[in-house]
């Protein structure tokens, strides 16, 4: 497992992390990672830059997410709704991540797979930061993580605003 | 029992046209009904190759469903069942879906009267918006205008619904009367909510919320049916006040919940399904009792939170305007979901049926005679509520015969989206969307400048088409229209 720290997001380089795709009514997103724990990063900042703008959202507290699902896609959109659910309970805006899979070669047997995430950031203030699109959830519809041919990873999560 | 032999349907839908506003999908492969759309010819045309007419073919697949799949005319592609769908499914048979009912549980609209003139408020508007600006809580991360609530009394609410606000100072006894449902469904079910719904709900009370969510000071610019307008208490001139929200966090919780939930039960009942975000169960099982209870107690947040939304912009008026409550004379003319899936008895191929009607961006159209439309309007019927966009008019119909013969008594909710979020803020680029509507006589006050662009007036389409194609088919026809004069958007 890595020990590097929690990375910040840098809203500078958005257009090579994700990319808003056309859609009646929601917000669907296509997320690039080079693997698939830094595609489940990219997934956290996408999901926090929809919310807020993350230029003056500071590192003041660590949050640790769970998720697990029977593929890939399911375990990212579940980890993506504990943070929209901490979002929504105690205003936690996250502005850096670290995604660790905790599957394969640390549980053998099991198929599901299961990602940790360290996020730091802070709680919600509005008269600092500047508030973006109101998400209700984190859907199922259009969900999918797919390798590509260079070994690099790429999802495709919608989100009901 | 559930018939589950019906596989999907590849060939490509084709619409044919049964009358003036109605088109028709024939009922072909795993459709137990044929799929209905209302549109105007042009629009029927552009539908072609949409996604959603596929939406509205696979609800058709569904065990139970009576009639036909319906569409109305603001329909667009939506989570499973298309926004702007009706599915009537027969509670002996049939199931329900918490995709037939949406995200934003019991997200509907109220509309206030008032005792004032557009020229009482003449120059007043901006001061009057800044004022509800700051009083009714709105935007992303909002939290309730109260305190937050306990676990007990959050319950109370679950169950009550509107009834509960009332008792807690926030209105009249009277306004529930005024409500559909009374502002509270039967059978709400507290133990079938998660302690994640609680922990969303428990400070988001008495919140707006954001997206196409909005609080609007409005003027009746043209009454087109009398006798409706003044059993409604409405006349040209008159200062309006509409709102339009719904159950916030805590129905989204909900929901996501329960497609978790119905996921493995369509599996375990043997329901095959088109799409897997038709999950679904039988009405009459556990899961789906327990998820029409947990519906219920959203569905009632939604009815407190406007209801309390209603006190909170009389309270700021009177402020902003230096009135007494008696010369602003704030009342409530209706309340409306439009999302939402409830118990009905309609009559169907000459049957009388109970069943679990589903509204998913669909507004409820009880026609004249009808128990359930409160006595006041029982003679013209149920007041029918439909918001356009920010910068044109919204639309005060009337439920008829027509639509509980039609319709299971439902027409359209709104305009819908003509643009995407990407193609509408590609439109706004270096425009300013708060001066371009002031320019046209409409203030907007909004918490966050992107939701401005995503919802600006050219992202929607033309409300007068859809509300008119409604009219044309005799299941709403029109009694006012409303202009915007000033706007809150969270």
């Amino acid at each position: 497992m890595s020990t590097s720290e929690p990375r910040r997001f840098d809203p500078g380089s958005r257009a090579l992390v994700y990319r808003e795709l056309d859609h009646p009514a929601d917000l669907w997103l296509e997320v690039r990672g080079v693997d698939l724990p830094n595609l489940v990063e990219n997934a956290l900042f996408a999901l926090y830059d929809s919310m807020v703008a993350l230029e003056r959202v500071e590192e003041r507290r660590e949050v640790t997410l769970h998720a697990s699902g029977a593929s890939a896609a399911e375990a990212l959109r579940t980890l993506l709704a504990e943070a929209l659910f901490l979002f929504a309970t105690e205003g936690f805006v996250g502005v850096a991540a670290q995604v660790h899979r905790l599957d394969s070669s640390t549980e053998p047997g099991s198929g599901d797979v299961r990602f940790q995430a360290r996020v730091r950031g802070e709680r919600l203030d509005t008269t600092r930061h500047e508030t973006r699109a109101e998400v209700k959830a984190v859907t199922y519809h259009l969900l999918d993580v797919t390798r590509e041919a260079s070994g690099a990873f790429k999802a495709f999560v919608l989100l009901d605003v | 029992m559930i018939d589950v032999a019906h596989p999907p349907n590849r060939e490509p839908a084709r619409l044919t046209r049964i009358s003036e506003s109605i088109w028709e999908i024939a009922a072909t492969g795993g459709m137990r009904v044929p799929g209905r759309v209302y549109a105007d010819e042009a629009s029927a045309g552009r539908l072609g190759s949409d996604p959603s007419l596929d939406q509205v073919r696979n609800v058709a697949h569904l065990p139970g469903i009576e009639g036909y799949s319906l569409a109305m005319p603001d329909m667009h592609f939506g989570y499973g069942f298309p926004i702007g769908g009706v599915g009537a499914f027969r509670v002996d048979d049939g199931v329900v879906s918490p995709g037939g009912v949406g995200y934003d549980i019991n997200c509907g609209v109220r509309l206030l009267a008032t005792d004032l003139d557009a020229a009482d408020i003449s120059g007043k508007t901006g001061r009057l918006v800044d004022r509800l600006f700051s009083d009714v809580p709105s935007g992303v991360g909002s939290h309730g205008a109260i305190e937050r609530l306990t676990s007990p009394a959050l319950v109370q609410l679950m169950v009550r619904g509107a009834a509960w606000a009332v008792e807690q100072g926030f209105g009249e006894p009277a306004d529930l009367e005024h409500t559909e449902a009374g502002g509270a469904l039967p059978g709400a079910d507290p133990d079938a909510v998660s302690e994640r719904a609680y922990a969303r709900g428990l400070d988001q009370v008495g919140t707006l919320g954001s997206g196409n969510h909005f609080l609007e000071i409005q003027v009746v610019d043209q009454v087109f049916d009398q006798e409706a307008a003044t059993a409604y208490g409405l006349r040209e001139g008159q200062v309006t006040v509409m709102i339009h929200c719904g159950s916030r966090g805590f129905g989204y919780q909900v929901c996501d919940d329960y497609l978790a939930v119905m996921g493995a039960a369509s599996a375990r009942y043997g329901i095959e399904l088109p799409d897997r975000q038709l999950a679904c169960a039988p009405v009459h099982s556990p899961e789906g009792r327990r998820y029409l209870g947990a519906m219920a107690c959203a569905a009632n947040y939604a009815w407190a939170n406007r209801q309390m939304i209603m006190h909170l912009t009389g309270e700021s008026m009177q402020k902003a305007l230096g009135l007494s409550p008696r010369s602003l004379g704030l009342r409530l003319v209706y309340d409306v979901a439009h999302n939402i899936a409830k118990i009905e008895t309609h009559e169907s191929g000459g049957r009388r049926l109970e069943l679990c009607v589903h509204r998913k961006g669909a507004t409820r159209a009880f026609g004249p005679g009808h128990p359930e439309v409160p006595s006041a309007y029982r003679a013209v019927g149920q007041p029918v509520l439909i918001p356009g966009d920010m910068g044109t008019a919204s639309y005060v119909c009337r439920g008829t015969e027509e639509a509980m013969r039609q319709t299971f008594g439902s027409t359209c909710h709104g305009a819908g989206r003509a643009l995407s979020r990407t193609q509408a803020l590609k439109r706004a680029k270096g425009r300013a969307i708060d001066r371009e509507l002031a320019a046209a006589g409409v203030v907007v006050r909004a918490q966050g400048r992107k939701t401005l662009m995503e919802e600006m007036p050219e992202a929607y389409k033309d409300i007068h088409d859809v509300v008119g194609v409604m009219d044309r088919a005799g299941v709403s026809p029109r009694v006012a229209r409303l202009r915007p004069l000033g706007v809150v958007k969270g």
